[in-house]
């Protein structure tokens, strides 16, 4: 196999006991609450008969292990068990909801991406003024919290201007322009902080590109400026962007979180929040895990990508 | 063998932190004299009681005696803030010091002793950071419900990975340094090696982190507070205020833009701090 077959396939094997172990942790919470879960989840007004029936549902009454092995075969098969509260299936609800969480972190980062890696760009190439107008950014980027953001862009673009709707959702299959009317807000707003991150570190590794003896051969031949930063330095600059941009990630999920409880997005996000307020907790389970497992299939996406962009590592990690 | 023969210099006790610091980051720690002070000095400086409820002044605008106007139950937003910046603040800096107390002893036995304690210690740290930050948060919050202490351990277990992994790298980087060798050689046991020797010369980057993170568990911290899973009602936070303010956000602005602003700065103010200790306590870089 080449190298590139074998490390790839190492790293799918390395993100196996990762998901495992995750599993294992999402297990655990409904077990750890503190006194009974099931009587939290019910309240004082449950019957005793009501109690033991979920109990049994939830197989509490049975050894941890056998309730694990029980969980798991579940979960392989796609039965996520059952919401207590509308008796929707767990796996229906996240299939509902994670649809609407992919867009908005997918898009983010699009967005993100699409402003911060020029921008960072310019900062590393630029002159004073646009060298101090992206420090601004980054700064303002950075410190603003993101959620405090949507609101105040609420207030402007929704209650101010009524250019856009301040909250609610439409799918993105049946009213596609609806849609992008809804997700405008929280997708720049997810953005910004995104964008700032992804500016910092096109930055910082453009600066040191830029110095190396390679660009100064490129421009010695008489390549224009242009091509040089572009087509060269940019390629070489792209590594740490996206190491920054799989860890980001994660921040993005955990943004998007927040982020559709302010606009009102019924994502996975939303979900958990409200699930953890209702102390349904096999909601809270299924959608940990959804979130979870879905941020590390994006860092091993990160790290193939990271392999297809650099050779070197694959040629040291694939042997 | 005499010790004489393998005296070596003396390594300093502390990183130092003489010297010029960057305009950066003197900015950022004269922002931090100021937000700190105004925050211990809360009780004394807020002009009204947070709690004083004025119905002739609900969503009044801004005035001399209340100058960051009021809010919703007509409260002295001014005087809000002080006391949820000061909540909130110690929450961080809680968070932050708990993460340190139990991260740096991981990552510095990670680091130096190396092999299996290496792979017993960091094999769950790793699992901890293969999760996104605030859902870990969330988790720990499904199992104990909501409040202000359980948000401080969930900022907590946020970190210690993050933490603990620094340490671990910079532990790793002095571990093979002479004079962490010199002091096993002049017979020096494995803790007075690390007490002496590895952790003042490797605690550096961890402290860069740390500040660094004070400003963001702010941020942590507020979110929590308003999708309803942080701080509850009547505790003071900012997290809180601008859920209230987001409310009556239109009428009232400033219950909303003052205590946002709060944050800012002060994540402004530790990444300046960070920034400039940077320079001076990370020289291999390993925050960066």
């Amino acid at each position: 196999m080449s190298p590139r077959g074998r490390y790839a396939l190492r790293r799918v094997a390395l993100a196996v006991p990762t998901l495992l172990a995750m599993t294992i942790f999402v297990f655990l919470i409904i077990r750890l609450v503190p006194g009974d879960p099931v009587r939290t989840m019910l309240g004082f007004r449950a019957t005793p008969e009501n109690v033991a029936t979920i109990r049994h549902d939830l197989r509490l009454d049975e050894s941890w292990p056998a309730q694990y092995g029980a969980w798991l075969g579940g979960l392989v098969r796609g039965d996520l068990g059952e919401d207590y509260i509308s008796h929707a299936s767990v796996s229906g609800l996240l299939g509902q909801r994670l649809p609407v969480t992919l867009e908005l972190t997918l898009f983010s980062l699009a967005l993100a991406l699409l402003v911060g890696v020029p921008l960072g760009v310019v900062a590393a190439t630029g002159g004073r003024a646009s060298r101090w107008l992206t420090a601004t950014f980054t700064i303002g980027g950075i410190s603003i919290p993101d959620f405090w953001l949507g609101t105040l862009l609420v207030l402007v673009f929704a209650a101010k201007l009524g250019w856009l709707p301040p909250t609610g959702y439409a799918s993105l299959f049946h009213h596609p322009v609806e849609n992008l009317r809804y997700m405008t807000l929280p997708v720049v707003t997810l953005a910004i902080g995104e964008a700032a991150y992804i500016l910092r570190t096109t930055r910082a590794s453009m600066q040191e590109t830029l110095g190396r003896p390679f660009v100064t051969f490129l421009r010695a031949r008489g390549l224009r400026e242009r091509s040089v930063v572009y087509r060269h330095a940019l390629r070489t600059a792209s590594l740490p962007i996206v190491t920054v941009v799989g860890i980001q990630f994660g921040v993005l999920l955990g943004g998007a979180i927040v982020i559709e409880t302010v606009f009102g997005l019924p994502g996975v996000g939303k979900l958990v929040v409200t699930a953890i307020n209702q102390r349904n907790y096999t909601v809270v389970q299924g959608s940990v895990l959804v979130i979870a497992a879905l941020f590390i299939v994006v860092n091993l996406v990160t790290d193939l990508l990271y392999g297809w962009l650099d050779p070197r590592v694959e040629a040291r990690l694939g042997r | 063998m005499t010790e004489t023969a393998l005296e070596l210099p003396r390594r300093r006790s502390l990183p130092r932190l003489r010297g010029r610091v960057g305009r950066e980051a003197g900015v950022g720690l004269g922002l931090l004299a100021v937000l700190g002070l105004l925050a211990v000095l809360a009780p004394v400086l807020a002009p009204h009681s947070p709690e004083a409820i004025d119905q002739h002044r609900v969503l009044g605008g801004l005035t001399w005696a209340h100058p960051f106007g009021s809010d919703a139950l007509g409260r002295d937003v001014l005087s809000r803030v002080l006391f949820a910046f000061r909540a909130s603040l110690s929450i961080s800096l809680g968070a932050v010091a708990i993460a340190l107390a139990v991260g740096i002893p991981i990552g510095v036995a990670a680091g130096y002793f190396g092999r299996a304690l290496d792979a017993v210690l960091m094999r769950p740290i790793d699992l901890l950071l293969a999760f996104p930050a605030l859902l870990l948060a969330l988790s720990l919050i499904a199992i104990t419900g909501p409040g202000q202490l359980v948000t401080m351990f969930a900022i907590a277990a946020i970190y210690l990975p993050i933490l603990a992994r620094v340490v671990r790298s910079s532990t790793l980087a002095v571990a093979s340094e002479a004079y962490v060798e010199g002091a096993r050689a002049r017979g020096a046991s494995h803790l007075r090696t690390i007490v002496q020797h590895v952790v003042p010369n490797a605690i550096g980057p961890a402290l860069v982190q740390a500040s660094v993170l004070c400003g963001f568990a702010l941020q942590i911290e507020a979110a929590l507070a308003f999708i309803g899973l942080g701080a509850q009602p009547p505790t003071p936070s900012l997290g809180l205020m601008l859920f209230d303010g987001y409310q009556v956000l239109e009428q009232a602005p400033w219950a909303d833009v003052f205590p946002g602003l709060a944050i800012a700065i002060t994540v402004v103010a530790f990444n300046l701090v960070g920034d400039g200790l940077r320079a001076r306590l990370d020289p291999r870089g390993i925050t960066r």
